[in-house]
C-alpha cells in the first residue's frame, strides 16, 4: 500500500515540476519578455518535433551522436581499464606515465578540437578522437587509484589458494575494481555526451550537436529547443543505462557498505 | 554468476553498437549508389548564406544530369572550411576572398577560380538610431564576422572616406546568426554582414539598412571559388564542369529567384520566406553575373588586406586568380 | 610429514624493526596450538611466515602440507558468492560433480543450507567466518591458521563460534594454528597455548591443556588455564599496574 503510494507520488511530483515549468515558459512567451523570434512558444517546439521527426532527421542526428558517443566511449574503455591496472600494479609505470596521464586529464578535449579536424577531417572518426580523450585519461586513473586500494588480504587468499597471475587478474583484481569503475563509466559517459554534443556543434555536418548549430544559423529557435530536449532525454537515458551496471550482483558489494 | 552478467554486457554491448553502426552507415543505401560511381564526383563546401546560394542549386541541378555530380556540404564556419581544406579532405569550397589570399599565403595551394555572387551584403544599424552614415556611429558597438572577411576591409576603406578613426568605433567579430539578435537585444549597435542575416533583422524590425553594398563600392565581392591546386592538375575537367555549373545556376537564380528561394531553402534550413525577400526586396540586392573576378579587384582586396594587417606581404594576382575554367558562353541551367 | 610444522631460531626484521627474535616452535600433526601476546607483538607475522606471505630474516621455517589461512573479517571475496567462495578451495579437483558433491557436503557441514547463492555482504558475521572455515577445510588442507577469527563477532557469537570450530575440527581433523587476543577463546580450544613476550616476540611460556575438546568456557580446565595466562601476562587481579 504504501509503495503504492510512493510510486504515484515518484510520478505525480516530478509531472507537476515539469507542469509547471511549462506554464512558466508559457508565461514569459506571453508576456513578450523576450522578442518573439528569441524565445519559441511550446506549441512550436511541438510542431518544430512533429516536422524534425517527419523528416527521419531527428532519428538520424540522435543515431549519428550515439553511436560516435558509444564507439568512442568503448575504445576508451578498452584500452583506459588495462592501462590503469597496469599502471596501478607496476610501480615504475606509475613514476613514468602519471604525470603525463594527469597533464591530459587536465586538458579540456575540445581544445583538441583544431587538430581532431586537420587529422580526421570533419565526421565520425574526429568526434570519436575527442570523446576518446575525454574518457580514456580519467578511466586510467580512477582503475590506477582502484587497484591501490585493493586490500592485500585478497591477494593473499588468491597466493594461499593457489590463483596463479591471470586468474589473480581475472579473479581478484578485476572483480576487486569493478565497483568504482563502474562509478568512473557513468560520470566520464556523461562527459563524452557532453564533448561529443560540443564537437559536433563546431566540427560535425550531422549529429544532434550540428543540429543546434544548424538551427542556430537557420534562425530556428524552435528546433534549437527541440534538439536540447532530445539532447537532454538521451544524456539521462544513458546514465539509467549504465545505472543497471551497478545491479549486477557481483558488484553490489561495493555500493553497499 | 559473473561469467553470465559480463558475457550478457558484452553482447549487449556489441549487439546495441551493431546495431548503431547499421543505422547510421545504412549499408543498403550504398546498393544503388555504385552507378552513380562511375560518374565524377566532387564535393563543394559552402555555407548557409545567401552569398553562397549558387552551390546547392548547382548540387541539385546535377542530380539529374549527366555532367560531374556535385555535392555540397554544408559547414557552420569558416576556420572549419579552413581546416578540412588543409586535411586535404574537402578541394573546393565557396570562402571569404581575404581568407583565401590568407590560406595561400599560409602555403595552401589553392587557386581562385569563380566568384559565388556579387553585392548580398548591407551595413544595418538599430531601427531607433537616427543615424544616416558612419559618423553617426562614433563610440557605438559593431558587429563583422570575421577580421577577414570582405566587410572588413571595406567599412574601414568607407569610415577612412568620411574621416572617422579607426578608434572611433568600436568592432567585435561575433557569428553572423547571432547577429540579428544581438542587434535586437541592443547588445551591438550596427553590423555588416552578407544575406540572409541582415534581411532578418530587417523583417523582424529590429534593424534598417544604412548602406546596401552596392553603396559603398558597386560589385561588392565577398565569396570566392576556391579550389586546391590538386584538382586542376589531375581533375580539370571537373573543376571546368564546376565552374560552368556555377555559373549556369547563377544565371538561372538571377532570372528565376522565386523559384530559387524554394530550391535552396531545405539545403540552408532557412525560412523560405526569409530568402525569397533577400532575393527579391530589392532584386538588385544581390546578384549572381558577372563573376568574372577581375585582377584589379582583387588587388585592391589584397592591397586593403595587406594594410589592414592580414597579410604579410603583397599578394601576386596572377598565381592566385585562374581564370581559364570560365566559359565564353553562360546560359541558365535547365531547372523544372 | 604432512601437517606438521617447525619453526627454528626464526627472525623476522621490517627495515629496523625487529618483530620476532630467535624463535623456535614444533608443532605435530592434528595439534591444536593457541598464539597470544600483547598486542602488536608480531603474532600474525608468525602466520604469515607459516603461510608463505612473509620470508624470515634468519633461520628456517619448515611446514608439510597445505596450508590455508582464515581472516578476521573480509577474508572471503565479496564478489564472488558462498558458493564461488567455498569451490575457491576444491579448484585442484577437476571433476565438476565430485566438487558440486563437496560443496554441497560442506554447506551441510557448516548448516547455511538455502544460503548457497547469497554474498558475503548478505550474511551476518558469524555465517561469514563459517563459510570461511569451509573454505580452509574443503579439498583436504593440511593446516588450519586462523587470524582472530572470532574477533569481530559479539560475544554470544563467539561462545558459539567456538563449538562449531571445535565441531569442525573433530569431523575434519587438522592441524591448527590460533592467534587470539582472547584468552578464554585460547584455553577452551587449545591443547597448548604459547604465549608471546612484547616484540621482539619469543616464547615466554607454554601451557599444556590436555582435558578433550568440547569444553566449556566454566569447565575447571579453562578457568584455570585462564588464570595461569593471564598471571603470566602481568594482568591478573590488578597487578598491571604495580609491574608498569
Amino acid at each position: 500500500m504504501k509503495e503504492n503510494t510512493n510510486t504515484a507520488r515518484a510520478l505525480l511530483l516530478p509531472a507537476l515540476v515539469a507542469a509547471i515549468f511549462i506554464a512558466l515558459w508559457t508565461a514569459i512567451w506571453r508576456a513578450g519578455v523576450f522578442h518573439q523570434s528569441a524565445f519559441p512558444s511550446p506549441l512550436a517546439v511541438v510542431r518544430g518535433f512533429g516536422l524534425e521527426v517527419a523528416t527521419g532527421r531527428l532519428l538520424n542526428d540522435s543515431v549519428t551522436s550515439l553511436f560516435r558517443v558509444t564507439c568512442g566511449f568503448l575504445l576508451a574503455v578498452a584500452l583506459g581499464i588495462p592501462a590503469g591496472v597496469w599502471m596501478g600494479q607496476k610501480l615504475s609505470a606509475r613514476l613514468a606515465f602519471l604525470p603525463m596521464t594527469n597533464f591530459f586529464r587536465n586538458l579540456s578535449p575540445l581544445a583538441w578540437m583544431p587538430f581532431a579536424i586537420l587529422w580526421f577531417g570533419v565526421g565520425d572518426a574526429a568526434a570519436m578522437f575527442l570523446i576518446f580523450l575525454s574518457v580514456f585519461f580519467p578511466v586510467v586513473l580512477a582503475t590506477m587509484a582502484a587497484v591501490g586500494t585493493i586490500p592485500l588480504v585478497y591477494f593473499h587468499v588468491a597466493q594461499n589458494y593457489g590463483l596463479r597471475r591471470f586468474e589473480k587478474l581475472t579473479r581478484v583484481t578485476l572483480p576487486a575494481i569493478m565497483p568504482q569503475v563502474i562509478t568512473t563509466l557513468r560520470v566520464t559517459a556523461g562527459v563524452a555526451w557532453l564533448v561529443d554534443v560540443a564537437a559536433e556543434m563546431i566540427a560535425g555536418r550531422d549529429g544532434l550537436g550540428f543540429a543546434v548549430m544548424d538551427a542556430r544559423n537557420g534562425l530556428r529557435t524552435d528546433l534549437l529547443v527541440v534538439e536540447m530536449i532530445v539532447i537532454g532525454i538521451i544524456g539521462v537515458l544513458i546514465d539509467r543505462l549504465l545505472v543497471q551496471l551497478t545491479n549486477v550482483p557481483s558488484v553490489r558489494w561495493g555500493y553497499e557498505r | 554468476m559473473r561469467q553470465y552478467y559480463a558475457a550478457r554486457w558484452i553482447v549487449g554491448t556489441v549487439l546495441f553498437t551493431a546495431v548503431l553502426g547499421v543505422l547510421r552507415y545504412e549499408p543498403w543505401k550504398h546498393e544503388g549508389a555504385r552507378d552513380v560511381a562511375a560518374r565524377q564526383q566532387l564535393t563543394v563546401g559552402f555555407l548557409p548564406v545567401t552569398c553562397h546560394l549558387t552551390c546547392p542549386v548547382t548540387d541539385f541541378a546535377t542530380r539529374t544530369s549527366r555532367m560531374t555530380k556535385f555535392v555540397s556540404q554544408r559547414f557552420n564556419d569558416f576556420p572549419t572550411v579552413v581546416e578540412t581544406m588543409k586535411a586535404g579532405r574537402l578541394d573546393a569550397s565557396f570562402l571569404i576572398a581575404p581568407l583565401a589570399m590568407k590560406l595561400r599565403e599560409q602555403g595552401l595551394p589553392v587557386k581562385i577560380l569563380y566568384l559565388g555572387h556579387r553585392d548580398g551584403s548591407e551595413v544595418m544599424v538599430r531601427r531607433d538610431l537616427p543615424a544616416t552614415s558612419l559618423r553617426d556611429l562614433r563610440g557605438k558597438v559593431f558587429a563583422i564576422p570575421s577580421i577577414y572577411s570582405n566587410q572588413n576591409l571595406v567599412i574601414h576603406k568607407l569610415m577612412e572616406d568620411q574621416g572617422v578613426k579607426p578608434s572611433e568605433i568600436r568592432f567585435v567579430e561575433m557569428a553572423p546568426p547571432d547577429m540579428p539578435e544581438a542587434l535586437a537585444s541592443k547588445a551591438i549597435d550596427a553590423y555588416f554582414v552578407g544575406e540572409p542575416y541582415c534581411a532578418k533583422a530587417e523583417l523582424d524590425g529590429s534593424g534598417k539598412v544604412l548602406y546596401y553594398a552596392k553603396d559603398i563600392w558597386p560589385h561588392f565581392i565577398s565569396c570566392v571559388l576556391v579550389v586546391n591546386e590538386k584538382l586542376i592538375r589531375e581533375r580539370p575537367d571537373v573543376a571546368r564542369d564546376l565552374v560552368r555549373g556555377i555559373a549556369e545556376s547563377g544565371e538561372w537564380a538571377e532570372t528565376h529567384r522565386v523559384r530559387a528561394a524554394s530550391v535552396v531553402a531545405p539545403y540552408f534550413r532557412q525560412d523560405e520566406a526569409l530568402i525569397r525577400h533577400v532575393l527579391t526586396e530589392p532584386p538588385d540586392r544581390v546578384s549572381y553575373r558577372m563573376l568574372n573576378p577581375t585582377d584589379v579587384e582583387m588587388q585592391e582586396i589584397a592591397d586593403m588586406a595587406l594594410r589592414a594587417g592580414i597579410l604579410e606581404k603583397r599578394a601576386d594576382i596572377r598565381h592566385l586568380v585562374d581564370r581559364s575554367f570560365i566559359p565564353d558562353t553562360i546560359r541558365a541551367v535547365d531547372i523544372r | 610429514m604432512t601437517g606438521c610444522l617447525e619453526l627454528t631460531n626464526v627472525s623476522v626484521s621490517f627495515e629496523a624493526v625487529e618483530v620476532i627474535r630467535e624463535l623456535s616452535l614444533a608443532i605435530v600433526q592434528g595439534e591444536f596450538v593457541a598464539v597470544v601476546g600483547p598486542s602488536g607483538c608480531g603474532k600474525t607475522t608468525l602466520l604469515n611466515l607459516v603461510a608463505g606471505f612473509e620470508r624470515p630474516s634468519s633461520g628456517s621455517v619448515e611446514c608439510h602440507g597445505q596450508v590455508r589461512m582464515v581472516y578476521q573479517e573480509d577474508g572471503l571475496f565479496p564478489w564472488a558468492t558462498v558458493t564461488e567462495n567455498i569451490a575457491l578451495g576444491l579448484r585442484h579437483i577437476g571433476d565438476r560433480r565430485e566438487r558440486k558433491r563437496q560443496i554441497g557436503d560442506l554447506l551441510r557441514l557448516i548448516r547455511i543450507e538455502g544460503f548457497e547463492h547469497h554474498y558475503p555482504r548478505q550474511l551476518s558475521g558469524g555465517m561469514r567466518q563459517l563459510v570461511e572455515l569451509a573454505r580452509a577445510l574443503a579439498g583436504g588442507s593440511d593446516v588450519l591458521l586462523m587470524d582472530e577469527p572470532f574477533s569481530a563477532l559479539d560475544y554470544l557469537t563467539r561462545l558459539r563460534m567456538r563449538n562449531e570450530l571445535a565441531r569442525l575440527l573433530s569431523e575434519m581433523p587438522r592441524t591448527a594454528v590460533l592467534v587470539t587476543h582472547d584468552i578464554e577463546e585460547a584455553a577452551q580450544l587449545a591443547d597448548r597455548v604459547v604465549v608471546l613476550t612484547q616484540r621482539p616476540a619469543r616464547i615466554r611460556h607454554e601451557f599444556t591443556i590436555s582435558t578433550p575438546r568440547p569444553r566449556e568456557p566454566t569447565d575447571f580446565a579453562v578457568v584455570d588455564a585462564v588464570r595461569r595466562i593471564l598471571a603470566e601476562l602481568d594482568v591478573e587481579s590488578g597487578t598491571e599496574a604495580s609491574t608498569k
